[in-house]
């Protein structure tokens, strides 16, 4: 299921959190090598996770986390204005209803179909949360190799700048629009199913 | 500089059939100073039975040589895309993968029929067949270095119009074969060197039933080999490298 967790601070689930500290840490860190601050020696946190940050998060059946996704406001410091403005062309895009997506993290230990699957539900959840919450663009930093990816989804998403070589990394800043039609054209690509049970969670 | 990337993207994802985006790419191309475009997916290097994005301006002589030869599963920058997912020089060919004096000589060839250097950037759409989008030079013009980024986004964009016109015509990912559940779970084991019995053990089914299995598998690939139908399946995304590699 997903579960939305707005900022840091009050929440019951800390066990949740953690694990989602630890996947970072394991994806962004072991696996990909960014160099970014790593928390007794197990967590990957940033200045960027404090009490603005939303954290869209997906568990499977024992409540294990499966993959997360970080969303900022961007009318506070973020990625793209405070790391790479470079990338943009223009000013970084900024708003009330713009948020960026940052640390999109598929949990290490599931094989592909199990990735694909929390890959789809994480995108759904972060739609229908943008959706609920009068959020009506995404944007973001990628490496390039997953634009062919993030395209073939079906969303609306343009190119913010050209990319640039950046730490031995080819980086994009992408742009997403979110409308009442991009449920409709993620299902078109078979990626997007409305979580059913979110709901009941998050009201328990 | 930007702007010009932007119509470029607007102008190709408009376009309503493949010649017409064959037609933009090939005017995206001699604006960044290339003279060829191929825009393709890998697996007919495997003649795949399921259809395939195929869209170049190569010299007709070259292409025709390159399939008569059946060089598609040797060609030396197909096996470089699989290694990285950023776009890459083919100057760099040799520090990516090994090189042996057949792709030397293949890419020889290919400056003698008119292609210079080149920048291929990777598709790569889990799930789905690995592809590339390459430019090249005319043999003896300079490389457009300073192009690399824009290359890369045209090449990305390019890809995805072409993926989009291809399930248009109902080709998409749906038509790929189809294995169930139990045929995937045994072939990932089979593809991992596990024998029937072992299969068997490691599935708690009956070494009938995986045998049973792995055949259904092939004869939805239209495959007698299993061999053949790992290769297809890690080339569809029905099973990826890592989970074969791993551990």
């Amino acid at each position: 299921m997903a579960i939305i967790m707005e900022g840091r601070r009050n929440h019951s689930d800390h066990r949740l959190l953690r694990a989602m500290f630890e996947a970072r840490k394991r994806v962004f860190v072991d696996l990909l090598r960014w160099d970014v601050p790593v928390l007794d020696g197990r967590y990957e946190i940033d200045q960027f996770d404090d009490e603005n940050a939303i954290y869209v998060i997906v568990t499977d059946g024992e409540g294990r986390h499966r993959g997360s996704a970080r969303l900022l406001p961007t009318m506070r410091p973020h990625i793209l204005d405070t790391l790479f403005p470079q990338l943009c062309a223009d000013r970084p895009p900024r708003g009330a209803g713009i948020f960026e997506i940052t640390r999109f993290c598929l949990d290490r230990e599931q094989d592909a179909t199990s990735r694909l699957i929390a890959r789809n539900r994480l995108v759904s959840a972060m739609v229908d949360y943008a959706i609920d919450n009068g959020i009506h663009a995404f944007s973001g930093v990628a490496e390039v190799g997953w634009l062919q990816q993030i395209l073939a989804f079906g969303w609306r998403c343009s190119p913010l700048g050209l990319p640039r070589q950046i730490g031995g990394r080819m980086l994009g800043a992408l742009r997403i629009e979110i409308g009442e039609n991009t449920p409709a054209l993620l299902s078109w690509n078979k990626i997007y199913a409305p979580d059913m049970l979110q709901g009941a969670l998050e009201a328990a | 500089m930007f702007d010009r990337l932007e119509a470029f993207i607007r102008h190709m994802g408009e376009a309503q059939c493949e010649g017409a985006l064959a037609e933009r790419l090939a005017d995206i191309c001699r604006e960044m100073g290339f003279a060829y475009f191929a825009l393709t997916h890998h697996v007919d290097i495997l003649r795949a039975p399921q259809p395939v994005i195929r869209l170049h301006n190569y010299p007709p002589d070259w292409a025709a040589w390159f399939d008569r030869e059946q060089l598609g599963p040797s060609d030396p920058v197909h096996r470089a895309s699989h290694v990285t997912s950023a776009g890459f020089a083919w100057s760099s060919l040799p520090a990516m993968i090994h090189l042996t004096p057949r792709d030397r000589l293949v890419l020889k060839l290919a400056g003698s029929q008119g292609l210079g250097d080149g920048f291929t950037v990777p598709a790569n759409v889990p799930g789905e067949s690995h592809g590339s989008c390459s430019f090249a030079t005319a043999a003896g013009n300079a490389f457009p270095e300073h192009e690399m980024f824009f290359a890369q986004l045209i090449g990305t964009y390019a890809f995805e119009r072409a993926r989009g016109l291809w399930r248009m015509r109902g080709r998409g990912a749906s038509d790929l074969p189809k294995l169930t559940d139990r045929q995937r779970d045994c072939l990932y084991w089979a593809a991992r060197g596990k024998t029937d019995w072992e299969i068997a053990r490691i599935l708690g089914l009956r070494r009938d039933t995986v045998i049973q299995h792995l055949k259904h598998a092939r004869e939805r690939y239209g495959v007698s080999k299993r061999t053949q139908l790992a290769v297809h399946a890690l080339y569809d995304g029905i099973i990826c490298f890592t989970d074969i590699l791993s551990r």
